[in-house]
């Protein structure tokens, strides 16, 4: 990634000559047994999620207005965490914002995501799985929702959909979860020191790379709709 | 409207929005019945499900999506499985959130004293009378003129087994292809429940296995590849 | 969650083609489903698919001070997690019995047969050992968990590569990846489980029973054997009697199974080494099916973002900064300051003077209510144990007048709240 400082003065912000995603795929409906699943990779993050909805609640975690939503996130090695802690509430949060729970009073929605492998971008790929696999159970849905990760690096660079070493290496990484409506920004994570600017820029980035992904969505789903 | 006549045919995704209300004048705007995947949001309508948009005539539009999960919808036959007896009421299992009720006088012929004969276990095809998300499901086996109709407890000597929700529409279509593809092979006894289960019988264990597996697989195949199948396997058992 | 209960005619349909040696996908009584071995990009890491049962392993490892009684050992860990993916009835946190049993086994099969060479993981005895820790997840449950997730550790624990390390006297030095290539661990032989179900009290056995078949077996025989025919493990549970000559033929067929999966696990590491050798591409995103209809891939997308100038100053203009409420720290005395307004307490302690209407309050009545402890404060210092009371200053003369000040400015700053919120804000403070 080279840097270019255009016009240091007239311009605040540094140019990226191109920002890519990394390579994504993914593959829904793998497993037997969930309601929906799906898998999403990115470059070489991989995770695969299984949901099952509406289903049958215990009276104690039940709610009479809406489904109540559980999200379970199982690290590859170890017992999970606070850092999987944190990030299922991340991740149930936007599922709450962008699924029609009042239609599905008394019942429970539950996510589990599997991480395969991570190598950077992990929380954003936890989110695209998630909306696959909740479009694969054919959940209503009030909009979707992305994923998208941006590192900000010593130098101020903003690069998009770092891999761990870049991670590691930057000064501030910030995840979006962006909805397909309004391209608003649904929830936000954010990890380091960054100046206000830097976060709007990374927004407004964020944004543009969600259109990506939107399309990827579409494509996918309608590949797979391609033979009925 | 025009813009939705268009998109019949094509992909649809959650949160796309259909038809601009507000954009209308007064006078032009036209009913629009929103079937399932559809939904109303102010002055437009909106998708909630991915699928394909389908049309029907007048103004009947819906999403056709794949699904495997059952939510409950008065009036669908489905098949159920009896889980307990407890009192008036059976408790049965139809895939969806909760158990569904049956009483033992919705049956035929049913009377305080005549009980049914309906053991744990048992399956029972039956149609849903209430059916929304706020109440437990209730089933009946009767008709509103007190038949049984085809409904009441079935099974003994078949395969049950469980397909998407899709597929199961397609099977309940009045020309289904796939259902008169499979007649001319051989004669089989099928139930076809609303919430993905399938019940076959014939005549051998060889041939119900036969119709079942392929039931089960004709969901991803085209009409195309289904026909070769058929051929095939009625070459080898003939 | 419940599973769907088996009703009484798929359970009379399935023991009635059993019967009639005819198993419902059409394999025939000794067949395994199609098995399929993915790795990843790490080293250790694999996904095996048995029919529609899956499994991922993950090996890793890390020095650890060895176990008293055997201080040249290094040590093995196998840790098998039923996923609440995999069915609708595991629930997470809950250690079932089959859990139990099927880490038992698993345990049985690699420890105590003695397949890695725990010699060969030493670094220094009695200090610093390897400890190899397998991680199984099980992904989807169709039958036979224990074949599966055998199949997935001995490959997990083939493919794996632990960093080379070097003694030099007192001095041990871990090299990374980069510096020295890993080092495989040493594996004496690879035993596999197979699992074969029985019905009709124990005269007809089936071979990889499928989740339906195990719902209906009798009883279940399970032998964990490599490929010199060696019985590393066996295990019959169901409470069913075996004749002695249906063990000894389980044994035989057991033998020839292991070794058609041993041939399909070694061929499988083979194509992995020649991809990685050649410098090809290699991972679960590889793996990726293409051709399937449900799959869809994308090479990098570039982002387009030399418009993004706009939209970053529509951000930045359209975003309301936040309202100061904490201007600096405000300080109360040396060593004393006040940053902020504290944490409301959440731990819904009743005080018995105070009740819920109290929410309902408006903001005038709330500085009512709020003038008569102001007028208390100046006659006395209030000392008291709960943490609820007031503040406790430590030169209250000095500082009496700017807290009061400033009481009313916080008065004025909060949006809302009941009396409770009042109270218990400022005793965030001294500790």
């Amino acid at each position: 990634m080279v840097c270019l400082p255009l016009d240091a003065g007239a311009h605040k912000f540094r140019h990226m000559a191109d920002r890519r995603l990394r390579e994504f795929g993914c593959e829904q409906n793998l497993l037997s047994r969930p309601d929906g699943s799906a898998s999403f990779v990115q470059g070489d993050t991989t995770v695969v999620v299984g949901i099952y909805g509406p289903a049958e609640v215990k009276v104690s975690k039940e709610s009479y207005d809406r489904a109540t939503l559980e999200v379970i996130l199982k690290p590859k090695v170890g017992l999970p965490g606070v850092a999987e802690r944190s990030r299922e509430q991340f991740i149930r949060e936007t599922c709450e914002a962008a699924l029609l729970t009042a239609l599905h009073p008394r019942t429970s929605i539950v996510l589990i995501l599997q991480v395969i492998h991570d190598d950077g971008s992990l929380l954003s790929c936890c989110l695209n799985s998630a909306c696959m696999a909740a479009m694969d159970a054919g959940l209503n849905m009030r909009c979707l929702f992305c994923g998208v990760t941006c590192a900000i690096d010593l130098d101020g660079n903003i690069i998009l959909d770092p891999t761990a070493k870049q991670e590691k290496e930057s000064r501030a990484v910030l995840t979006f979860a962006i909805d397909s409506v309004e391209r608003q920004v649904m929830m936000s994570s954010t990890k380091g020191a960054f100046t206000t600017a830097e976060f709007h820029q990374s927004i407004a980035i964020c944004q543009k790379a969600a259109e990506s992904i939107f399309q990827f969505y579409r494509d996918s789903v309608g590949r797979r709709y391609s033979k009925s | 409207m025009s813009s939705t006549k268009e998109r019949v045919g094509c992909v649809v995704l959650p949160g796309d929005v259909l038809t601009c209300g507000s954009e209308l004048p007064e006078g032009k705007r036209d009913k629009l019945i929103c079937g399932p995947g559809l939904r109303r949001d102010v002055d437009d309508v909106v998708v909630c499900k991915s699928g394909i948009l389908r049309h029907k005539e007048p103004n009947l539009y819906w999403v056709d999506s794949q699904q495997t999960r059952y939510v409950p919808a008065k009036g669908e036959g489905v098949i159920g499985i009896v889980t307990a007896k407890s009192g008036d009421v059976f408790k049965v299992d139809i895939g969806g959130s909760e158990l569904a009720t049956l009483s033992y006088l919705a049956f035929e012929g049913a009377t305080k004293r005549n009980r049914p004969n309906v053991q744990v276990g048992d399956l029972v095809y039956s149609q849903l009378i209430i059916a929304n998300k706020d109440m437990e499901p209730e089933l009946v086996c009767i008709d509103s003129c007190g038949r049984a109709n085809g409904m009441g407890v079935f099974g003994a000597g078949g395969l049950l087994f469980k397909v998407s929700l899709g597929l199961v529409r397609k099977l309940l279509l009045p020309q289904s292809e796939v259902i008169q593809d499979l007649d001319s092979m051989f004669p089989f006894e099928m139930v076809v429940g609303m919430n993905g289960r399938i019940w076959v019988k014939s005549r051998s264990t060889q041939q119900t296995l036969i119709v079942a597996n392929l039931l089960e697989s004709c969901e991803h195949m085209t009409t195309a590849q289904r026909r070769d199948v058929l051929r095939r396997l009625s070459q080898n058992c003939l | 969650m419940k599973e769907t209960p088996l009703s009484n005619c798929e359970r009379l349909f399935l023991l009635q083609a059993i019967a009639e040696k005819k198993r419902v996908d059409g394999r025939q009584t000794f067949d395994y489903r199609n098995i399929k071995i993915t790795f990843g990009t790490d080293y250790g890491c694999c996904i095996v698919e048995l029919g529609k049962t899956k499994v991922l392993a993950q090996v890793s490892c890390e020095l650890v001070a060895p176990k008293s009684n055997r201080p040249t050992e290094g040590v093995l860990f196998f840790n098998l997690e039923l996923s609440p993916m995999a069915s609708p009835s595991f629930e997470p946190g809950r250690h079932s019995e089959l859990l139990v049993k099927l880490n038992r086994l698993l345990e049985r099969c690699f420890r105590n047969s003695k397949c890695i060479d725990t010699e060969s993981l030493c670094v220094v005895s009695g200090e610093k050992v390897w400890q190899i820790r397998v991680d199984l997840h099980l992904l989807n449950h169709d039958g036979n968990i224990m074949d599966a997730a055998s199949i997935a550790a001995i490959t997990a624990l083939c493919h794996f590569r632990r960093p080379d390390v070097s003694v030099i006297g007192e001095e041990v030095t871990v090299y990374s990846v980069d510096e020295r290539d890993p080092v495989p661990l040493c594996i004496h032989h690879m035993p596999i489980c197979v699992s074969f179900s029985f019905f009709q009290q124990g005269t007809f056995l089936l071979v990889d029973p499928n989740e339906r078949e195990e719902k209906v077996m009798d009883g279940l025989l399970v032998i964990a054997m490599n490929k010199h025919r060696e019985i590393c493990t066996i295990q019959s549970s169901g409470g069913i009697m075996l004749l002695k000559e249906q063990v000894l033929r389980c044994s035989q067929i057991a033998g020839v199974k292991v070794t058609e999966i041993t041939e399909l696990i070694q061929k499988a590491l083979e194509n992995d080494k020649k991809i990685r050798k050649e410098g090809g591409k290699f991972g679960f995103a590889e793996s990726l099916p293409n051709q399937r209809i449900t799959a869809f891939k994308i090479e990098g997308a570039p982002v387009n973002t030399s418009e993004v100038e706009e939209t970053v100053e529509e951000i930045t203009h359209n975003t309301v900064p936040p309202t100061e409420i904490v201007p600096s720290p405000i300080l109360w005395a040396s060593g004393t300051a006040q940053i902020g307004e504290g944490v409301l307490n959440t731990w819904e302690v009743e005080e018995p003077h105070e009740s819920e209407e109290a929410d309902d309050k408006s903001m005038e009545e709330e500085e009512e209510v709020s003038t008569t402890p102001r007028h208390e404060r100046k006659e006395t210092v209030i000392l008291s144990d709960s943490e609820e009371e007031e503040v406790i200053i430590l030169n209250p003369d000095k500082t009496e007048k700017k807290f009061q000040k400033q009481a009313s400015n916080l008065h004025e700053d909060t949006a809302s709240g009941s009396r409770k919120k009042k109270k218990k804000k400022p005793s965030q403070l001294v500790k």
